[in-house]
């Protein structure tokens, strides 16, 4: 009797445990078969663009202390194992008997597509006698002809303002940095400014693209065209024809003077900003000011094949040569934007995530922004918050 | 007499007008004319509907390069088309593709040509698109096909399509590989139809001489760039002797300028049976649009569906990927059976037409590989895999080529 209510519940057991069993089997297929893709969801989860592959990318250190911030990005790029490889150049003006030629550079610049470059002094004086500076003639050679500035508030950087938030597109291959002046009558000097309409177009659109990859609200176009009719006229011109392309951005101008004004005491009205040669040469600097300095702005040089990405402000910071002070942040930033620019996500926000930290705990800083740190300490800094 | 004499008059200055128009390139010009014309003649409204391709001449917008990134103008459409381009974007961002896409939102339920506007703007600002297939929900006279819409406004008068065989794909035909080149714009897709008398409808079909030089010269420069030997004329010029005999002629005309490639031309019906019985005849094919459509589809049938091949339309300034046949798939719409090739497909040729020729061929090795050699088919191929591991093979390959070169 006994015997068999065992066996019975023994049956009774192995059946339960069968179907269960079953129903642990059958359910994954049931998960795998009624699972299907919304339109938001990413079909794959895998690591996010961490390519096993190496990049090759061209490094000019420049002058002043580059050599110090670009060691310091190499410290970092290590630490953080980036896949990235340098084409290192030595590259001047200040020293151009030791200078690799400027062909080389352009040619490594063309092959890789993406450049970090340090800062290049610009005497006063020019060896060949030439007018067009070294920056220049790079810059003409590759073509790179929109300088892109993005000044943004870092977190824990105490400055006049806080969200700043804007970008500052210039072009930079004519206007008034067209190297033509001459002195016509003995004491009378002429610099000429070219303004063409293909150029301010393109420059135009670069702007409206660049909001609209961005997801940015507005474009302003930084002119002086109540005095230069004809030339800036012509380029805010060029402006208002692209923007009609773009109904979807807020398109508005502002006169350069009262542009710096309004981004001293209101930048935050500001998102990305377009604007000639030397106007946004100006602002590029008034700007970076406003957020702590030219060591923590990173910007960009594009052409439409390759991209040069060097500080923001442009100083070289020479009287700091080997005294271990300068503030590496804007080179940080400016790799982190060359990994974005190639696919390496992954590390670009390992780096920059990074350099946030140490910039909100506060307590390793540069002297620039008010600490006792050195360039090396700071490094270390972040290399050991790197995650 | 007087009446007569003036209508003389005008028709005169009109025909003037006609030869010199013609002439003048300078775009400022032509909008005066146009109107100038339109008043001159009484033009039906066909002439003024059928925008004459000189009119269309666009000032050429800067191109949408930076750094070496591209933007392009991503158009999901519905259906399985949002699916299809989020496959797209995954497989792009493993294999390190310097593309950015712009998605523009289409709403197919909408009345309003608004986002159609916006559509056509930013694909002329970035100059190539990658598009699902568009749904035009609204079934009034106003609103038009958003898909034809597409094409007549920027002028896309050409579509290609490269019809080849998977090895892998088990299809009624083997080893085909055909170039079908369609006219995209006219024919009998120009949109003008009419009911005359009441019970009585027309639809006309319009062939015009410049539009079928335009196709004629594109597929023998085609022929002549890719090596190809034989190009042949799809035409119904027995029965529409005017029409379809101007775009046989017009075919003629052209294939005297290149005496290295052999040039035939064969009838409509005459050529499905062909196609179906012995497809291999067939090299370069031309013809407009209707039969186009037809063949297209005969031909995808033949080497294995809709899910594989991708189709091309080009104009003078603007150029748009989709998949090969235009099928919104809406009956297997998240259900993850859709097959991502013919999406996918149409990237490549994207980025065949940018010129990021290694990537191209990098995703292009990966699909081979994954149809040919693993045999992993989604269920209109008699396979069983879902889309997720089609893709997701794929992505495999390209994490192997990525781990030894760089992107």
């Amino acid at each position: 009797m006994l015997c068999s209510y065992v066996r019975r519940m023994a049956l009774c057991n192995g059946q339960f445990c069968k179907t269960l069993f079953r129903v642990s089997q059958s359910l994954p297929v049931v998960c795998t078969r009624s699972f299907h893709p919304s339109s938001a969801a990413p079909a794959i989860q895998a690591p996010v663009s961490k390519p096993e592959g190496r990049t090759k990318c061209t490094l000019i250190p420049g002058d002043g202390v580059g050599p110090e911030l670009v060691y310091s990005v190499q410290e970092v790029f290590k630490a953080a194992g980036v896949p990235v490889d340098f084409e290192t150049f030595f590259f001047s003006e200040v020293h151009h008997t030791m200078s690799a030629p400027l062909e080389d550079v352009a040619k490594s610049i063309a092959t890789n597509g993406i450049c970090l470059k340090g800062i290049l002094a610009t005497p006063d004086y020019s060896h060949s006698g030439e007018l067009a500076s070294l920056n220049m003639k790079l810059r003409r050679a590759l073509d790179l002809y929109a300088n892109v500035v993005h000044v943004k508030s870092l977190p824990g950087v105490k400055c006049r303002h806080q969200n700043v938030d804007a970008v500052i597109i210039r072009e930079q291959t004519e206007g008034e940095y067209s190297a033509l002046e001459h002195e016509c009558v003995k004491g009378v000097v002429e610099c000429l400014k070219i303004v063409t309409k293909a150029k301010s177009e393109r420059i135009a659109k670069f702007a409206f693209d660049y909001a609209t990859k961005n997801k940015r609200k507005k474009v302003t176009a930084v002119h002086k065209a109540n005095i230069m009719k004809l030339g800036d006229g012509l380029f805010l011109k060029s402006c208002q024809e692209m923007a009609k392309l773009y109904p979807r951005i807020e398109f508005e101008t502002m006169i350069v003077d009262n542009c710096t004004m309004q981004m001293v005491s209101n930048p935050r009205q500001f998102d990305v900003m377009v604007t000639p040669n030397l106007y946004g040469n100006i602002v590029d600097n008034l700007a970076s000011g406003l957020v702590g300095g030219a060591g923590v702005v990173a910007g960009a040089s594009y052409s439409a094949e390759c991209v040069v990405f060097e500080p923001g402000a442009r100083h070289t910071y020479s009287e700091a040569v080997g005294k271990n002070v300068a503030n590496p942040t804007a080179m940080l930033l400016c790799s982190a934007k060359m990994l974005s620019h190639v696919n390496l996500q992954y590390y670009c926000d390992m780096i920059r995530n990074a350099v946030n930290r140490v910039l909100k705990a506060g307590k390793v800083r540069t002297k620039d922004l008010g600490g006792q740190s050195t360039t090396n300490e700071y490094t270390y800094a972040i290399i050991n918050s790197l995650r | 007499m007087k009446y007569r004499q003036m209508s003389l008059a005008a028709v005169m200055a009109a025909r003037i007008c006609m030869k010199i128009v013609p002439h003048i390139k300078s775009s400022n010009y032509l909008p005066q004319f146009g109107i100038i014309l339109r008043k001159a003649a009484t033009q039906s409204d066909f002439d003024i509907q059928h925008k004459t391709p000189l009119a269309r001449r666009v000032a050429a917008i800067p191109k949408a390069q930076y750094g070496g990134r591209h933007a392009v103008t991503m158009l999901p459409g519905s259906g399985i088309g949002p699916e299809l381009m989020n496959y797209v974007k995954e497989v792009f961002r493993y294999a390190g593709v310097p593309v950015d896409f712009e998605e523009v939102q289409m709403d197919p339920k909408s009345e309003s040509n608004e986002d159609l506007e916006y559509a056509l703007t930013s694909i002329r600002r970035n100059g190539v698109a990658l598009k699902g297939n568009i749904e035009t929900g609204s079934m009034s006279r106003g609103v038009l096909s958003r898909n034809v819409a597409l094409r007549n406004e920027l002028d896309l008068y050409i579509n290609v399509l490269h019809c080849k065989s998977y090895p892998g794909v088990t299809a009624r035909q083997k080893d085909i590989d055909i170039i079908i080149v369609r006219q995209n714009t006219e024919g009998e897709y120009a949109m003008l139809e009419h009911e005359s008398v009441s019970g009585v409808v027309e639809s006309m079909k319009v062939v015009t001489s410049e539009n079928s030089e335009r196709v004629a010269r594109y597929a023998f420069e085609y022929a002549k760039k890719n090596g190809r030997k034989k190009v042949t004329t799809i035409h119904k010029a027995n029965i529409m002797k005017l029409s379809d005999g101007l775009f046989l002629e017009t075919s003629r005309k052209i294939a005297s300028d290149y005496p290295d490639i052999e040039h035939n031309d064969m009838i409509i019906d005459n050529c499905c049976m062909q196609l179906v019985s012995k497809p291999h005849q067939f090299d370069v094919m031309i013809m407009t649009n209707l039969y186009g459509t037809i063949v297209s589809n005969v031909v995808c049938g033949l080497v294995g569906g809709a899910g594989l091949l991708s189709g091309k339309n080009y104009g003078d300034h603007y150029a748009i990927f989709e998949p090969g046949t235009r099928n919104t798939g809406t009956a297997i719409a998240g259900k993850n059976i859709a097959n991502p090739v013919a999406m996918l497909n149409a990237a490549v040729d994207m980025l065949e037409h940018l010129g990021h020729h290694y990537h191209a061929n990098m995703i292009h090795t990966a699909i081979d590989r994954t149809i040919n050699e693993d045999h992993i088919h989604t269920p209109d191929l008699g396979g069983q895999a879902t889309s997720i591991d089609v893709v997701q093979n794929i992505i495999k390959y390209l994490q192997e080529t990525t781990k030894t070169s760089n992107w």
